[in-house]
């Protein structure tokens, strides 16, 4: 139990900002040997950047560091690797066609003489880190082979390969299946009971509950309390991060006679395709509708949703838009048809940084500014009239994406795609990495859209988000939709469900 | 820090626009040197440097360089580049002359064949780049080798004598200045203008500046990377024909290195490899730039082995101090 434990790790007054944006305000942590200490918050919270200070890649502003009763300053990942401070990323950071044993020990192979890797011991060290992890695979075998939940496991062994005395969990379960993600539990408490500190990062307040000795909140780069979780509940952890209790703000719910403008017949990935995901996937949406599709990273919702817009290629099944079969085959068709994309990266798939906020919002329905000469003078009025209604907040809508703030930029985003004014709206993910402030704005603006007559489709892994703006949910796991839940039914536990059931 | 008087209906301006927060700009920067160089070297060799004759003849060699430079500043906005244009640039040369020498073809008849056949190399490369998913260095890699090798074929080390009906366009003269250059300076302020305010054309920057948003947003990525292969393709194709009537002679040597000529002098002037980045007038500095540095070190009295050194060490040092520059107002 905490109280008689020995304070590992203690961060005061941690202070933080980036380009004049404070991230972290006086923050205090403290960590216990053979303690799990839980951290969460919405995104943009500070938790990762929190994070990254304990493990050297950004340094504070002002605040101390003790580690062991030592105050220390970490320069790099370096030198936390040698305080012992590992980090198990969110995203897999493996050599996919490396085995398992070197991914275990990137560049600290056990050496022979005259450089030349000491093959026995490598194999025999990462045997052993394995079967800690819990990982029950030849040491050989090579990365790309090994499922999401097994890479997960690797990235456990290479952190145990550092003998760490904290370990941070940077949502470790976002691609685990529930009986794998126990399997993890399993190796955080034989953490525990070694005397390591574990910190876990997660969104899913269950599992905290489950795992977890205590728990810190932040909000806006604030500590909103430290507490046991014996002392607390999911409703106080929420009221916490989110400022408000979460009411179901989106009311109106669509008459049940409106008609479908979206409705998608067993849609499957080709036969032929190298990694065939996406099988008998049937759904509707009506108009007006705030349709939500939940489901763990890796279930398919992404791609069910390029699929839809023509960039992936699809196999047999039909997509109807508002009653009539349509041909889509890329972008430009969906398009045609009435569908809108916001991608799910806004920097990878949505935006162009290094563009102006005029051509941004320009860039998906360019014709209309003239079929040979671009009309300059009208694109900077359109946006600057999204500038007004979605306030984006820039100095002039001449100004580079790159300059913006995540929220603003996430608003480019949906400007580009509101001057189209699809009947079909598709956004996936759209309020990842934004602030408090700017998410509220963004989910007024998908509500505006529905009460207009379009038809919203919502893709989230922020389940009190989806839960917030649905009207309907479709639950995807491993390219099907194992469930369909209405407003009413609907709660964290009924989706996790249908997205982790276990089949056999 | 920032005057936003500026008419924001120029896209040109815009650029400045969005630099003023302190980017380095390298189109402005090379003015700057250029301009310098200028007035020095007029300083320093009064006559032989500082007059009309020196001047035209440092544009009267930048036509072909200039015209290459053109396509390549397209391609490399748009994200692409294209290592065949030297060789299909003396490939064309040769294949023209030969069509009107060997195949005793009419003048017009020929160099309308010459540039179809360019098109039709620029369309390969394109096909092979966007649609086939060949990586663009080993695709026009592998067709440079192949142009050359057919212009070697074709030619043998070059075709001599071509007619004068052929030769007069390149050698005439008007206001001092040869017809290749004044096609340059067309060229130049067509694809300008296009860069700057055409749709099909500025969609290039937005493929160069993310091609998968691009896709997503309803851009037909493939097809402008094939017509920026053709537009390439069909640019050198004329620099070498351009520059056969010139010298009444196709060698078929002539471009060799100028595709890396050509990159050199569109990096000075500003673009990327990255994609997204320049303008034609950069381009064009840059091609100037590089023919001034060639007379002034001539004039100077250096050997012709420096060419190579002081312009390598200028395209270092100015992507260098531009990425310096910029990582240190970026995030």
């Amino acid at each position: 139990m905490p109280g008689d434990q020995v304070e590992l790790l203690s961060m005061d007054g941690i202070r933080k900002s980036f380009e004049g944006n404070v991230v972290l305000k006086d923050v205090s942590f403290h960590l216990a040997a053979g303690e799990v200490h839980a951290l969460v918050g919405e995104n943009g919270a500070g938790k990762s950047t929190l994070m990254n200070i304990l493990a050297g890649v950004h340094q504070p502003d002002a605040g101390t560091v003790w580690l062991r009763g030592t105050n220390l300053t970490i320069p790099d990942e370096k030198a936390a690797q040698r305080l012992g401070i590992a980090i198990v990323f969110q995203e897999r950071s493996l050599f996919g066609q490396l085995s398992i044993a070197e991914n275990i020990f990137a560049a600290r192979q056990p050496e022979k003489r005259f450089g030349r890797i000491d093959r026995n011991r490598l194999y025999e060290e990462a045997r052993l880190l394995l079967k800690r992890a819990g990982l029950d695979e030849d040491p050989r075998t090579s990365v790309e082979e090994l499922s999401p939940a097994q890479q997960q496991l690797v990235e456990i062994a290479k952190a145990l390969s550092f003998s760490p005395a904290i370990v941070i969990f940077d949502e470790p379960t976002s691609s685990l299946t529930e009986r794998e993600t126990q399997g993890l539990f399993e190796v955080i408490r034989q953490l525990k009971a070694s005397g390591v500190g574990v910190i876990y990062i997660s969104h899913r307040l269950r599992e905290i509950f489950q795992i977890a000795d205590r728990v810190t909140v932040l909000k806006d780069g604030e500590n909103q309390g430290t507490l046991p979780l014996a002392e607390t509940s999911t409703d106080d952890l929420i009221q916490r991060m989110v400022g408000r209790s979460l009411q179901l703000r989106h009311q109106d719910a669509v008459a049940a006679g409106n008609p479908i403008f979206l409705e998608v017949r067993s849609l499957s990935d080709p036969k032929s395709a190298t990694k065939p995901l996406l099988k008998e996937i049937s759904f509707n949406a009506r108009q007006g509708e705030i349709v939500g599709l939940a489901g763990l990273a890796g279930a398919g919702r992404t791609e069910l949703a390029l699929a839809i817009f023509g960039v992936r290629p699809r196999g047999a099944g039909e997509i109807w838009v508002r009653g009539k079969p349509v041909e889509i085959k890329s972008p430009t068709q969906a398009i045609a048809a009435g569908i809108g994309y916001v991608a799910e990266d806004r920097k990878e798939g949505g935006l162009f940084l290094e563009m102006t906020i005029a051509e941004n919002v320009a860039a998906a329905c360019l014709s209309r500014f003239g079929e040979f000469r671009l009309n300059w003078r009208e694109q900077v009025a359109v946006a600057e009239r999204f500038r007004k209604s979605l306030r984006i907040a820039c100095r002039t809508t001449s100004q580079n994406v790159q300059s913006l703030s995540g929220g603003n930029q996430q608003k480019v985003a949906l400007a580009k795609w509101l001057l189209v004014n699809p009947k079909i709206l598709i956004v996936d993910e759209p309020t990842r990495g934004v602030d408090v402030g700017a998410k509220a704005e963004v989910h007024e603006l998908l509500y505006s859209l529905s009460r207009q007559g379009a038809t919203v489709i919502a893709i989230s892994s922020d389940l009190p988000e989806i839960l917030d703006i649905s009207d309907r949910i479709y639950v995807m796991r491993e390219g099907t939709i194992t469930g369909e839940l209405s407003r009413r039914d609907a709660t964290e536990e009924s989706i996790m469900r249908l997205a982790s059931l276990t089949r056999n | 820090m920032l005057n936003t008087d500026v008419q924001i209906s120029d896209p040109l301006v815009k650029n400045k626009a969005a630099r003023r927060r302190g980017f380095f700009s390298r189109e402005l920067a090379l003015a700057g040197v250029t301009i310098f160089t200028i007035v020095l070297f007029w300083i320093l060799y009064p006559t032989s440097f500082g007059n009309f004759r020196n001047f035209s003849a440092i544009v009267r060699n930048l036509a072909f360089e200039g015209i290459l430079a053109i396509g390549m500043m397209i391609m490399l906005i748009g994200g692409s580049f294209d290592l065949s244009v030297g060789s299909m640039a003396s490939m064309i040369g040769v294949v023209t002359a030969a069509l009107m020498k060997v195949w005793n073809w009419p003048v017009s008849f020929a160099v309308a064949g010459g540039l179809l056949i360019a098109a039709l190399g620029g369309f390969l490369n394109g096909f092979i780049v966007a649609k086939v998913k060949v990586n663009a260095l080993i695709t026009t890699l592998g067709t440079m080798g192949i142009f050359q090798g057919i212009a070697l074929l074709i030619g043998g080390p070059g075709i001599t004598y071509l007619p004068e009906s052929f030769s007069q366009f390149g050698q005439a003269d008007f206001l001092g200045l040869q017809s290749p250059v004044w096609v340059l300076i067309i060229l130049a302020l067509l694809a300008h203008y296009a860069m700057s305010y055409t749709r099909v054309f500025r969609q290039f920057y937005y493929i160069g500046s993310n091609a998968k948003a691009a896709n997503l947003s309803g851009i037909n990525v493939q097809r402008l990377q094939i017509l920026s292969f053709v537009l390439m393709g069909t640019l050198a194709g004329l620099a070498g024909i351009l520059y056969a009537s010139r010298i009444a002679t196709a060698t078929s040597t002539l471009g060799v290195g100028a595709e890396l000529q050509a990159i050199t002098a569109v990096i000075l002037g500003g673009a990327s490899l990255a994609g997204g980045r320049g303008t034609i007038w950069g381009a064009m500095i840059g091609v100037f730039f590089m023919g001034l540095m060639k007379n002034v070190l001539i004039i100077s009295r250096f050997s012709s082995e420096w060419q190579g050194i002081v312009l390598g060490a200028v395209l270092v040092a100015a992507v260098a101090i531009d990425s310096v520059v910029n990582r240190r107002q970026a995030p």
